[in-house]
């Protein structure tokens, strides 16, 4: 054989081989209830939201810049499929009555001290929120996980941090096309008999890890199980950490639709 | 002897001469312009980031968080004013914020800064097109680019919000008044930049007594790296680090590099044209004289004699010309130095797509004379030493016969 035909047969070997599906790792295994990428997605996701939901909850952040932790308090409203929803502040003073409002796809900012509404632009969603390790896209959750991403079963891990001997899906997310994030893909660990979100890591296009969410306090409300503790912890920032702590959940909650008005926002406090 | 036979033949030795003075001036003056050109880009650059050399706590080049800060103090100040070389010098407090007013807000690079000291290092005060600069009394005024401000739909007089992230990570919000607009031939600085004072950005940024960095200009950017050398000393045990404007900025740097290296390019081309010029004309010069030189020759000139005589009047035409090119080219580059070219049109479009004011600018430094004639004189002895051989290598009798 000539010694360019025998670089031929490499290079094509070396084609073939790439081509071969990779049969030994988990990303084939099929879950074992059958149950598909989309549906453990879905359901970890109605696992933490209902159509109208109104969420009380305390934040707490932790950074090498200040000695006490921050601690904030606010309330939220969400109504799923109107895409819209409306959180404010109830402490500290000097941020309460302080209001956020989405109505897709606009963010508004109420500040009552000074009076003043801010549009907060669509580049400004992975800003921190309120100096917190969230973002504002965390808070108003312009994307959903379910409907922006693919999502691919990587296999299953019993060993997930703070969830020692529960076995969980390991999910991949990768987004759209043409999908609005800002993750270029999502690890996800979903509890397999509960159907509820462990932890989550999230990493940039590049493949980047960039922060990691750990789920914790995992109690039942009103069916769903609700995970009462979020930890985020931030990659880039070291020593920063912000956890969001649960206070009261209320799943298909009645909402009033002026609730998600301009003018509740600008009302200050309730 | 060689100074009469150049004598002699006026036209050839003129055109010779001319040929010399000509390259010399173009030499001459493309390095002025190409120097002027390139000290506007870096004066510019630096006047508007760091100055030709900054102060920053150590890594805050790397990260340019408010996790970096400076403690800044009366005795830097008086270090500072008290080093030779430094003409300007301000404290700067850089951070992001929201600036916000109605339904428009836009993220910008928030610089709080002494009003008093920022205009001896960006000149801002020239480059305030509406309004006026930051006062040194004045509190909550802000100073915005015009196309700043045109996003935000805001003039003089009006008020915006600035919301942010305080070092401490409170929320920050304050209105501030515009006071100025500002034009500035980089876009993206002139819709991302606002002025504040520092006293004001420390307050909202819960940043007492910090800055982010000193920004420092000198009397000439040929003195970076003895300034630079001279403060690392003077701040010898202070938490703090001197960066060069090449390591703040080094896009700039890199293009101003790869300019130089084009015009490096273009400047050896050009000198070899001119050395085959001066070997082409001396070579004609020798076979026109083919019959001179076999005469010398045969009366008993060593060829080592011809190939002197021969070589001394190339040179001398080198000189010469040399002599004359830098008698014009001087005050060519003399004058454009002193008076800028304006420029209009698209090809003022174009500099200013390139962030630089549309004028021209030359720079003449005496070391580019020095080089450039070196350089040409050396050539021109190396474009000699061909014909000067040749003349001397003729048998007397062969030339003096087929001449």
């Amino acid at each position: 054989m000539k010694y360019s035909q025998r670089i031929w047969v490499g290079l094509l070997f070396c084609a073939a081989l790439m081509i071969i599906p990779d049969y030994g790792s988990a990303s084939l295994r099929p879950a074992p209830d059958g149950a598909s990428a989309d549906e453990i997605a879905k359901r970890s996701e109605n696992n933490l939201r209902s159509d109208r939901t109104v969420m009380t909850a305390r934040m707490t952040v932790v950074s090498p810049r200040i000695t006490q932790p921050r601690e904030m308090e606010f309330t939220s409203w969400e109504d799923r499929e109107g895409e819209r929803s409306f959180v404010r502040m109830d402490a500290p003073s000097k941020d309460k009555g302080t209001g956020f409002l989405k109505l897709h796809p606009n963010l508004w900012m109420y500040i009552p001290r000074v009076e003043r509404t801010m549009r907060i632009p669509p580049s400004m969603m992975l800003q921190s929120w309120m100096g917190s390790d969230f973002t504002n896209d965390d808070l108003v959750r312009d994307s959903s996980e379910t409907e922006d991403y693919n999502h691919r079963l990587l296999g299953i891990e019993s060993e997930v941090d703070t969830h020692p001997g529960r076995e969980a899906y390991l999910l991949e997310y990768i987004p759209h096309e043409d999908a609005p994030v800002v993750w270029g893909r999502i690890l996800a660990w979903i509890d397999v008999e509960r159907g509820v979100v462990l932890r989550q890591e999230f990493y940039d296009e590049d493949g980047e890890k960039l922060r990691t969410m750990q789920f914790e306090e995992i109690r039942q409300v009103d069916g769903r199980w609700l995970p009462h503790v979020w930890r985020m912890t931030p990659e880039n920032k070291k020593g920063h950490q912000t956890t969001i702590e649960i206070k009261n959940m209320d799943f298909d909650a009645e909402i009033e639709d002026d609730v998600f008005t301009k003018r509740n926002l600008r009302k200050g406090t309730r | 002897m060689a100074w009469r036979s150049l004598g002699r033949n006026p036209r050839r030795t003129g055109l010779t001469v001319a040929a010399t003075s000509f390259s010399i001036i173009l030499v001459v003056c493309m390095m002025s312009l190409s120097h002027g050109n390139h000290e506007k880009m870096i004066e510019d650059g630096v006047r508007m980031s760091s100055g030709h050399l900054a102060a920053m706590a150590p890594e805050h080049l790397e990260e340019r968080t408010l996790e970096q800060p400076l403690t800044w103090n009366t005795g830097i100040s008086q270090t500072l004013a008290s080093t030779p070389g430094v003409s300007g010098f301000t404290p700067r407090l850089d951070s992001f914020a929201l600036v916000s007013q109605a339904d428009s807000t836009q993220g910008m690079l928030i610089r709080g800064t002494d009003p008093a000291r920022e205009d001896g290092v960006s000149e801002i005060k020239k480059r305030v097109v509406e309004g006026r600069f930051l006062s040194s009394a004045g509190e909550r005024e802000i100073v915005l680019g015009q196309r700043g401000a045109e996003t935000l739909d805001v003039a003089v007089g009006d008020e915006v919000l600035l919301y942010g992230v305080a070092y401490s990570l409170e929320s920050a919000y304050e209105l501030f008044t515009v006071v100025g607009l500002f034009r500035f031939p980089d876009s993206r600085l002139e819709r991302g930049l606002g002025f504040i004072s520092l006293e004001d950005a420390q307050s909202f940024y819960v940043y007492p007594d910090k800055v982010t960095e000193v920004a420092i200009l000198l009397e000439d950017s040929e003195s970076v790296p003895g300034v630079q050398a001279e403060l690392r000393e003077r701040f010898e045990g202070l938490d703090m680090k001197v960066h060069a404007w090449q390591e703040v900025v080094p896009e700039l740097d890199q293009y101003v590099t790869l300019d130089k290296g084009g015009m490096y390019l273009i400047l050896i081309l050009l000198i070899v044209v001119v050395g085959f010029g001066i070997l082409n004309t001396v070579l004609m010069t020798v076979m026109e004289r083919k019959r001179e030189f076999g005469v010398l020759l045969a009366l008993g000139l060593r060829p080592g004699q011809v190939f002197r005589i021969v070589y001394l009047e190339s040179l001398l035409l080198a000189a010469v010309g040399i002599v004359i090119g830098l008698a014009v080219a001087t005050p060519i580059a003399l004058y454009f130095q002193a008076h800028p070219i304006p420029l209009e049109g698209a090809m003022a479009d174009a500099l200013l797509e390139f962030n630089m004011d549309p004028v021209i600018i030359w720079k003449l430094r005496a070391s580019n004379l020095i080089g450039s004639s070196g350089v040409i004189l050396a050539v021109a002895s190396l474009a000699a030493l061909y014909p000067a051989l040749k003349a001397s290598r003729g048998q007397p009798i062969d030339v003096v016969r087929t001449a």
